[in-house]
C-alpha cells in the first residue's frame, strides 16, 4: 500500500468514528457538537504525530473510547453541569429528554418523569377547575364491573360514578405537588446517576 | 490466603481511584497555571508531572464543563502540526478558584500527614 493510500484509509478510519460519535451528540446544540468533533479531531492528529495509517489511528482512537462512551461522557458532563445552574422543572424534564437516546435507564427516566408531571398536572387542574365545575372535573369509575378510571375535565358529564367528590380538591391539590417534587427529585437524581455511570465507564 | 487478600486490593483500588477522581479538577486547573495547553499536552503534563494517568476521552468534557463555569477560556490556534489545535487558559475567577482550592487540599493534606506520621515506624 502506498504511503498515500495508507494515509486515505486511516483518514477514512478517523471520519467514521468522528461521525458515529457526531450521530449520537444530538443532546448538544450544534455549534458545541460541531467543536467536540473538532477538537477530537486534532486531539487525534497529534496522537498518530504524523503516522496516518490506519493502525495509528485506530490505537489513537482506541484510547478516547467507543463513540458511544465518548458521546454519552461528553452530553451528560454538559447536560448535568447546565441543571445545576437551573433547576426548574421544565429545564430537568428537557435534560433528562436530552440523554434518553444514550441509555436504557435514560429511555426509563424519561418515561417515568414524563408521566409523573402528566399525573401530577392532571390532579392539579383538575383540583382548580373542580369549584367553578364540578359536573365536569373529578375523578370517576366508568363502571362497577371494570378497572376504568378517569382522572380530569372532560367536555361532557360522565355516567360512572364519581369518587372522592369535593375531596378531590385538597386530595387533587396535595398529591399533585407532591407527585410534582417526587418527580423533580426523582429527574435530579437520574441525571447525576447518569452521569457517574458515564464517568464511571471510563474510570 | 488469596481469596482474603483479593478483595482488599480491589477496594484500595477503588479507593485510589476516588481520590485521584476528587483532586482532578484541581490538577487540571494546576497544570494550566503557568501556560496555556492543548488536551493532549494536559494530559501528558499530568502523567508527566503527578503521575496520573486518566482514559482520554474524560478531560474534554470536564474542560468543556469548567468552561461552561467560567474558570478556562478556550480559543483555537494553527498550529505547525497541520491541523488547528484548540488551547485551555485559566480565566481571573479560575485562577481564584485554584487558589482556594490549593489552600483547602493544602490544609487537608497537611492534617492527613500527622495522622500518619506514626505509621512510618510501623510501615518499615
Amino acid at each position: 500500500m502506498s504511503p498515500n493510500t495508507s494515509r486515505d484509509a486511516g483518514q477514512a478510519h478517523l471520519d467514521t468514528y468522528l461521525h458515529q460519535i457526531q450521530r449520537h451528540l444530538g443532546g448538544l446544540p450544534d455549534a458545541e457538537a460541531r467543536e467536540t468533533i473538532a477538537e477530537l479531531r486534532s486531539h487525534v492528529l497529534d496522537k498518530v504525530a504524523g503516522d496516518h495509517s490506519v493502525r495509528a489511528i485506530e490505537a489513537a482512537i482506541e484510547e478516547l473510547g467507543s463513540p458511544r462512551e465518548v458521546a454519552r461522557l461528553n452530553v451528560t458532563e454538559r447536560v448535568a453541569a447546565e441543571l445545576e445552574t437551573n433547576r426548574s422543572p421544565w429545564r430537568v424534564l428537557s435534560a433528562i429528554g436530552r440523554l434518553a437516546s444514550l441509555s436504557a435507564y435514560g429511555v426509563f427516566a424519561f418515561l417515568v418523569s414524563f408521566s409523573g408531571y402528566a399525573f401530577a398536572a392532571a390532579c392539579l387542574i383538575t383540583a382548580a377547575v373542580k369549584p367553578f365545575n364540578p359536573r365536569r372535573a373529578g375523578l370517576w369509575r366508568q363502571s362497577e364491573d371494570s378497572y376504568s378510571w378517569m382522572l380530569g375535565v372532560t367536555d361532557h358529564t360522565q355516567t360512572g360514578r364519581e369518587l372522592l367528590g369535593w375531596w378531590i380538591v385538597p386530595i387533587g391539590l396535595g398529591l399533585g405537588l407532591l407527585l410534582g417534587w417526587l418527580t423533580w427529585r426523582f429527574g435530579i437524581f437520574s441525571v447525576r446517576r447518569m452521569r457517574r455511570t458515564a464517568r464511571g465507564g471510563r474510570a | 490466603m488469596n481469596d482474603q487478600r483479593e478483595p482488599s486490593l480491589d477496594e484500595l483500588g477503588k479507593w485510589e481511584i476516588q481520590v485521584r477522581k476528587g483532586g482532578l479538577g484541581l490538577a487540571v486547573l494546576a497544570v494550566l497555571w503557568p501556560e496555556k495547553l492543548y488536551g493532549l499536552e494536559i494530559l501528558r503534563r499530568l502523567h508527566s508531572q503527578a503521575g496520573m494517568s486518566i482514559p482520554e476521552g474524560t478531560i474534554y468534557p470536564l474542560l468543556s464543563r469548567m468552561k461552561a463555569e467560567g474558570l478556562v477560556d478556550s480559543e483555537w490556534v494553527e498550529a505547525d502540526a497541520g491541523h488547528p489545535r484548540k488551547y485551555y487558559r485559566l480565566t481571573a475567577p479560575g485562577r481564584g478558584r485554584v487558589r482556594e482550592m490549593a489552600q483547602s487540599w493544602r490544609a487537608f493534606a497537611t492534617g492527613l500527614e500527622r495522622l500518619l506520621a506514626p505509621l512510618e515506624g510501623a510501615s518499615k
